[in-house]
C-alpha cells in the first residue's frame, strides 16, 4: 500500500513538473532503442559522472553509443551448432522480460489443454491474436508458405518451436530463424552477418544482436519493397559549407538523375 | 619541470614551428583562458617571427620563475614540447599529466588522456558491407559522440561521410557508347552519360526514410593506408602510421598546413579552421593522446579507428552503432577474426586500388 502511494505521489509530481512547462524532468527519463523500433530499449543513466550508459540521437531517439555494452546482458547459452566463441563471453540482452503478456500467456490462455489442440497443420487464415501483434492477419513472412504454427509453440504459446518440436526460448529466436535460414545464420554465428558490440578480439567478450533485434519476424518481407531490413529515419545532414546556401551543386554530378538538365544549362 | 633543461637554441627553432606560440604567450598570473586567443594569421605570425627569440626567452622566464596558474604554466609547456614520436617515456608522461590537468579544469570533469602503445601480433583492419549499407548517417554521428570533434552550427566536423550514389546503368546501348572503342579498356559511357558508377555523390541526401529506392551509399573515411600519402607529405612529420594500423596525428606538432588534406585520396581529413565547439557536457573524457582528445584551431585531424577505443580491446563507434551490422572489425593477422573472414569468404575491393595506398580497409559484399 505504502508502495502504490508513493508511486502515484511520484506521478503527480512528474505530471506537476510536466504542466509546470519544464521539460528537464524528462530528460532524466529518456528511453531510446537500440537496433530497430519495436525491439529492445534502453533508458538512459548515468554510471559514473559524466559517463552515460548511452547517447541517443536527438532527431530520431536511436542509440549512438554504448558506454556499456553489457548493460542488462545475460550470457547467450548452449548454440545448436560449434561456433568458435568462448562461453559466457558471448551475451545477449533477454526479450522475455519486455513481453507484456509473456508471464502470464502460457499459463492463463494456454494452459496445454486449453485451447483444445488442433493437430491441421495446414497454413490457414486464423483471425486471433491482433491484440498482441497488430499486423498478424497481414503475414510478412514466408510468402504464404509458413504461418503462426512454424515459428510458435503449438501448446506452449511463451515458447517457440524447432524442427523436431523442442521449444525454444524467446531470448534466442537464432535457433529458430537458423532453420531455415542456413547461411546467414552461418555468417552471423561466425560475426559476418548482424551486429555485435563489445571486444574486437575473437576471443573477446561480446554483446550478439539476435535476429529480431533488427528483423521484423512478422514483417521482414517489406510488402512491395521485398527487403528483409525496413526503412528507418537517417540522422541529419551535415551542415553546408559557408557561403554555400543550398544543396543543388551536387544534383547534377555523374550519373544522377539530372544529368540532362546539366548538359543543358552548360554544368559538368 | 623538464622543459627548464631545454637549450635556448633549440627553443627558438621549435618556436617556428609551432602553430601560435609568440601570439598565444600570455604573462603567467594573466587569469585568460590561454587556449582560446584571437590568434593573428600565419601571414602576420611569419612577419613576427623576428621577436621569436625574445617571445621565447620571456617564455622560458616564466617557466622558470614558474607560477601558480595550471593553465598557463601547461600551456607554456605544451608549446615547448617534441614530437611526440621522438619523446621519451618520460616526457610522454608529462606531456600526458600536463594534458589531462588542463582538459579536467576546461571541461570540468576528469579526463584521461591515455597513451597505450600497439600490441604486439595486433593489425586493425575494416570491412564495410557496401551492400547493406542503408545510409542512416548512425556512424557519422557515433563517431562525433566518441571522438570530441566541433559540432554546431559555427563549425562542425564530421570524420565519416556516406555518399548516396545512384545505382550504375550498365545498359547495352551505354557499353558500345564513348572513349575508346574498340580496343584498349571499355569504361563505357562518356562524360555526358556515364555507365556504371562514377565515384561522385550526395552528400545532403535529407529523405523521410532510408534506403532509398534506386540509391546505394558509400561511407568513406580513413582508409589508414598502409603507404599513407598523407604522411609522405606531411613536412613536420606530426602524422604518422602506428605499428597496428592506425593514422595518427600528434595535434600539438601539427602546424596546419594542410598539406595531408590535398595529398588524401579519400578526401579523409578535417581541418579546425576555427575554435572548436565541443559543449561540456557532451565531452568524451576518455581520451587517447593520438585519438579523441580535444584538439585545438589550426589542426587537421581523422578518423584513428578509435585509438582510445581498440587499443583497450573495444570496438570502434562506428562498428557498435550501424543498425544493418555491414561494419566489420578485427586482427587482420587473427585468422578467426571478422575481418579475416570476410576477407577468406566475401567479394572485397579496396577503395582507389590503384593509387597503390593499401588500404586496411576493405568493402566487400555478400
Amino acid at each position: 500500500m505504502n508502495k502504490f502511494n508513493l508511486g502515484t505521489l511520484k506521478m503527480f509530481l512528474v505530471a506537476g513538473v510536466v504542466m509546470l512547462g519544464a521539460p528537464d524532468a524528462f530528460s532524466e527519463e529518456v528511453v531510446c532503442f537500440e537496433s530497430r523500433k519495436g525491439a529492445s530499449e534502453v533508458t538512459k543513466k548515468d554510471i559514473s559522472e559524466g559517463w552515460p550508459n548511452v547517447k541517443c540521437s536527438p532527431k530520431t531517439g536511436a542509440v549512438l553509443w554504448w558506454g556499456d555494452p553489457f548493460d542488462g546482458t545475460q550470457p547467450m547459452g548452449e548454440m545448436p551448432i560449434e561456433a568458435d566463441y568462448l562461453k559466457g563471453e558471448a551475451v545477449v540482452k533477454p526479450r522475455t522480460g519486455k513481453l507484456a503478456l509473456y508471464a502470464i500467456c502460457g499459463v492463463a490462455c494456454h494452459n496445454g489443454t486449453f485451447p483444445v489442440k488442433n493437430d491441421d497443420r495446414n497454413p490457414r487464415t486464423l483471425i486471433m491474436h491482433q491484440d498482441v501483434v497488430p499486423d498478424a492477419m497481414n503475414l510478412q513472412h514466408g510468402r504464404g508458405g509458413i504461418w503462426c504454427l512454424d515459428c510458435h509453440h503449438s501448446d506452449k504459446r511463451n515458447k517457440l518451436v524447432d524442427n523436431f518440436g523442442n521449444e525454444i526460448s524467446f531470448d534466442q529466436s537464432q535457433k529458430l530463424c537458423g532453420k531455415c535460414h542456413g547461411p546467414v545464420y552461418r555468417d552471423w554465428r561466425d560475426g559476418i552477418h548482424g551486429k555485435r558490440i563489445g571486444e574486437w578480439a575473437s576471443d573477446g567478450k561480446k554483446r550478439w544482436f539476435v535476429c529480431t533485434e533488427c528483423h521484423n519476424p512478422h514483417d521482414v518481407q517489406q510488402g512491395e519493397r521485398n527487403r528483409g531490413f525496413a526503412q528507418l529515419h537517417p540522422e541529419p545532414a551535415p551542415i553546408l559549407p559557408k557561403g554555400i546556401y543550398n544543396k543543388d551543386h551536387e544534383q547534377h554530378h555523374g550519373s544522377g538523375a539530372n544529368k540532362e538538365d546539366a548538359v543543358e544549362s552548360g554544368d559538368h | 619541470m623538464s622543459d627548464t633543461k631545454i637549450p635556448l637554441v633549440d627553443i627558438t627553432t621549435r618556436a617556428t614551428h609551432e602553430n601560435n606560440s609568440v601570439s598565444e604567450w600570455r604573462p603567467a598570473d594573466d587569469d585568460v583562458n590561454v587556449d582560446k586567443p584571437s590568434s593573428p594569421s600565419r601571414r602576420k605570425f611569419i612577419k613576427k617571427s623576428a621577436g621569436v627569440t625574445t617571445a621565447s626567452l620571456i617564455g622560458t622566464a616564466a617557466l622558470v620563475t614558474g607560477s601558480d596558474n595550471v593553465q598557463a604554466n601547461t600551456s607554456w609547456a605544451e608549446h615547448f614540447q617534441g614530437n611526440y614520436r621522438l619523446m621519451s617515456d618520460e616526457e610522454k608522461a608529462e606531456a600526458i599529466d600536463r594534458l589531462e590537468k588542463r582538459y579536467s579544469l576546461e571541461y570540468e570533469k576528469e579526463v584521461t588522456v591515455d597513451g597505450t602503445d600497439a600490441q604486439e601480433g595486433v593489425l586493425f583492419g575494416y570491412a564495410l558491407n557496401i551492400q547493406k549499407c542503408i545510409g542512416c548517417r548512425r556512424c557519422v554521428k557515433a563517431c562525433v559522440e566518441e571522438n570530441n570533434q566541433s559540432r554546431g552550427d559555427e563549425q562542425e566536423i564530421e570524420w565519416i561521410r556516406v555518399l548516396k550514389m545512384e545505382k550504375g546503368e550498365f545498359t547495352q546501348e551505354k557499353l558500345n557508347d564513348g572513349y575508346p572503342g574498340d580496343y584498349g579498356i571499355q569504361v563505357g559511357g562518356n562524360a555526358y552519360s556515364a555507365a556504371g558508377v562514377v565515384l561522385e555523390g550526395e552528400h545532403y541526401y535529407e529523405p523521410e526514410a532510408v534506403p532509398e529506392g534506386d540509391s546505394h551509399y558509400m561511407p568513406i573515411a580513413c582508409m589508414q593506408c598502409e603507404k599513407p600519402p598523407c604522411v609522405k607529405v606531411c613536412p613536420v612529420r606530426t602524422t604518422y602510421r602506428e605499428p597496428d594500423g592506425p593514422v595518427v596525428i600528434d595535434y600539438n606538432w601539427c602546424i596546419g598546413c594542410r598539406m595531408c588534406i590535398g595529398a588524401c585520396p579519400y578526401w579523409a581529413r578535417r581541418f579546425n579552421w576555427g575554435e572548436p565547439q565541443l559543449p561540456k557536457e557532451e565531452m568524451n573524457p576518455k581520451t587517447h593522446y593520438l585519438g579523441n582528445r580535444p584538439r585545438m584551431k589550426g589542426v587537421v585531424e581523422k578518423c584513428t579507428f578509435c585509438i582510445q577505443r581498440i587499443r583497450h580491446g573495444r570496438y570502434p563507434a562506428c562498428v557498435e552503432v550501424c543498425p544493418v551490422g555491414a561494419r566489420k572489425f578485427g586482427n587482420l593477422l587473427d585468422p578467426n577474426s571478422e575481418v579475416r573472414r570476410v576477407l577468406d569468404r566475401k567479394r572485397v575491393f579496396r577503395l582507389k586500388a590503384e593509387a597503390n595506398t593499401y588500404p586496411k580497409f576493405f568493402y566487400f559484399v555478400d
